[in-house]
């Protein structure tokens, strides 16, 4: 069988299927299972604390729950100090664990640095790792023109245009099947007549640990057409080489390079308001007052811990934020 | 006005407004109380016994409140929370520019209402501390009711902990200091004032709409009239103040 690499976010994957290696983005995996509620008392029953990042206490439990994954490549900057606690304790229960650092400013001669220490672990050459980042193109390429069925043609829905995009760190871990299933996608909404919204919501934040907010939205009418983080996983910069493309990917660096982003989709694709997703105990719930005080746009902010469904708080704020922009 | 029904679901009371013309009766159910005794569920939601509400066939049903999304009435309109509250404070107090603060059971609201709209809100998340049910149990442990407690705010003793549970703690250790009750029931009102002070900060109040049912406790708009050098409107009905809204008409 072939070897799943775990990874704690989005890393530069090419490294490890060059190795011939599935990379399994673990949040996916975490998020994805009927087990999830199982995977955090694994945790709390270790000794995590209650008061943590449910992600990061779920990614713990996943990996030492299932079998299969005994190696993790885990982001030791432009993440969270809660990822190295994790690194550390899955370490400790015999699992190997790689860091791999983005750098804060997104120096290219560093990122360099640290993709190359990725193959050399690896035991990828660089030309592999390149050629990797062309035959990822396609699907990428894919992804990026659902992101514009969302935003200029209005045929893709939120819930679709959030999965396809989370599902790029990783490609479910089959590129072929991905791309199939992207090109069935894109033919089947060409056909669709475009979707007539009340408003254009650009989501922003960590993916959410509900991703029925998605279809609640959708529900509502109110279309999220920019999914910030979900579309930086899918790095949709059109460079040929792998180093200026990896140099522009906003979400491990510095916040102001995010707000540039969120600010430049917020005009060029039109929305009416931002609704930014905050995980209970993270220090990005620190920068949400810079993106309230920087986006030209009220900013809806929300917070999610544990509960996997949209509970009635939320439901209660985007009803109102909805409502609000709405009679604007 | 022809006949209109209004219905709050809240977690631990349904509150009902019936408008016959200039007209608004209120009734108060037990949440429990009202799903098993005022209707029945069926596959188009929970649908309402109109004679036990004494309504109309055809009187209009519009709804709000927590459970409206799991527990939808039949033929009901929906309308969001903050809305119905943002114009029951209107049709309440006849003013169109203010600032609502709605104090619940377990819930803080914040909004900023500019010409009759909302134009922007702030709640309280993942938390309860500082909401009605802290007062209640705070009175529990200082023995007083909610009206005695509801009678203090000078001298109070400086509280740490808003939380509901380990506020407990807290006012039994001062207790055990010897620290007087009034003191400590000045300080628990404080303790309220300040934490909705920082949702009030980051937008500032112009005059304060005060509803909800902490809008009954006397010291809370005082103090808050106090800190902010502002007028608080206590509205005649603060806790019916959401279904106001969804009978106005509006």
């Amino acid at each position: 069988m072939i070897e799943r690499v775990g990874i704690t976010t989005t890393i530069p994957q090419e490294v490890i299927w060059a190795a011939g290696k599935i990379p399994v983005d673990l949040n996916n995996l975490f998020l994805a299972s009927d087990e999830n509620d199982e995977f955090l008392a694994r945790a709390y029953r270790d000794g995590y604390p209650r008061t943590i990042c449910a992600w990061i206490a779920g990614i713990y439990g996943a990996v030492l729950e299932r079998d299969d994954i005994d190696t993790v490549v885990f982001v030791s900057q432009g993440d969270c100090s809660n990822t190295h606690a994790l690194a550390e304790t899955l370490e400790d229960r015999g699992i190997r664990v790689i860091p791999f650092a983005f750098p804060y400013d997104g120096n290219r001669h560093l990122l360099h640095a640290e993709i190359l220490n990725l193959a050399r672990i690896f035991e990828v050459p660089w030309n592999k790792v390149e050629e990797w980042f062309f035959r990822l193109d396609e699907p990428r390429r894919l992804v990026r023109r659902i992101d514009e069925m969302a935003h200029i043609e209005n045929k893709i829905t939120s819930i679709e245009n959030h999965l396809w995009h989370v599902s790029t760190s990783d490609f479910n871990g089959n590129i072929n099947e991905f791309s199939h299933e992207c090109r069935g996608l894109i033919r089947e909404a060409e056909l669709r007549p475009p979707i007539i919204d009340r408003l254009r919501l650009g989501y922003i934040g960590v993916p959410p640990i509900f991703p029925e907010i998605f279809t609640f939205l959708d529900d509502l009418g109110a279309r999220v057409v920019f999914t910030e983080v979900q579309r930086q996983f899918s790095i949709p910069f059109i460079e040929d080489d792998i180093l200026t493309a990896y140099a522009q990917y906003t979400y491990p660096t510095s916040v102001f390079r995010r707000i540039a982003d969120i600010y430049d989709k917020i005009k060029a694709r039109k929305l009416d308001g931002i609704i930014h997703y905050t995980q209970s105990f993270c220090f990005r719930q620190i920068e949400d007052l810079l993106f309230k005080k920087y986006l030209p746009v009220p900013v809806l902010t929300i917070e999610g811990e544990s509960q996997f469904e949209l509970d009635e708080r939320t439901r209660v704020r985007i009803e109102a934020f909805v409502e609000m922009l709405a009679q604007k | 006005m022809k006949q209109i029904l209004g219905i709050d679901l809240g977690s631990r009371s349904v509150k009902i407004a019936v408008r016959n013309g200039e007209d608004v009766a209120f009734r108060v159910f037990d949440t429990a109380k009202f799903f098993s005794e005022l209707g029945k569920p069926s596959d188009a939601g929970f649908v309402l016994d109109r004679e036990k509400l004494d309504i109309d066939d055809d009187c209009p049903v519009h709804a709000t409140g927590y459970g409206r999304n799991s527990l939808n009435i039949a033929n009901a309109e929906i309308v969001p929370e903050i809305q119905a509250h943002t114009l029951g404070a209107i049709e309440q107090t006849g003013i169109e520019d203010f600032t609502l603060i709605d104090l619940g059971g377990q819930d803080s609201k914040v909004v900023r209402v500019e010409a009759g709209r909302v134009a922007g809100f702030r709640m309280n998340d993942r938390c309860a501390a500082s909401a009605g049910r802290y007062i209640e149990n705070m009175a529990g442990v200082l023995g007083m009711s909610l009206e005695e407690i509801s009678l203090h705010w000078e001298n109070p003793e400086k509280l740490t902990s808003t939380c509901a549970v380990f506020g407990e703690s807290e006012i039994v250790a001062k207790l055990a200091k010897g620290v007087d009750r009034a003191r400590l029931a000045s300080g628990v009102n404080l303790q309220i004032v300040n934490k909705i002070s920082a949702e009030l900060e980051a937008m500032p109040p112009r005059i304060i709409v005060l509803v909800g049912g902490v809008a009954l406790n006397i010291a809370i708009p005082r103090l808050l009239a106090q800190k902010f050098k502002i007028s608080v409107i206590i509205p005649e009905f603060p806790q019916f103040n959401a279904v106001i809204g969804l009978v106005s008409g509006k």
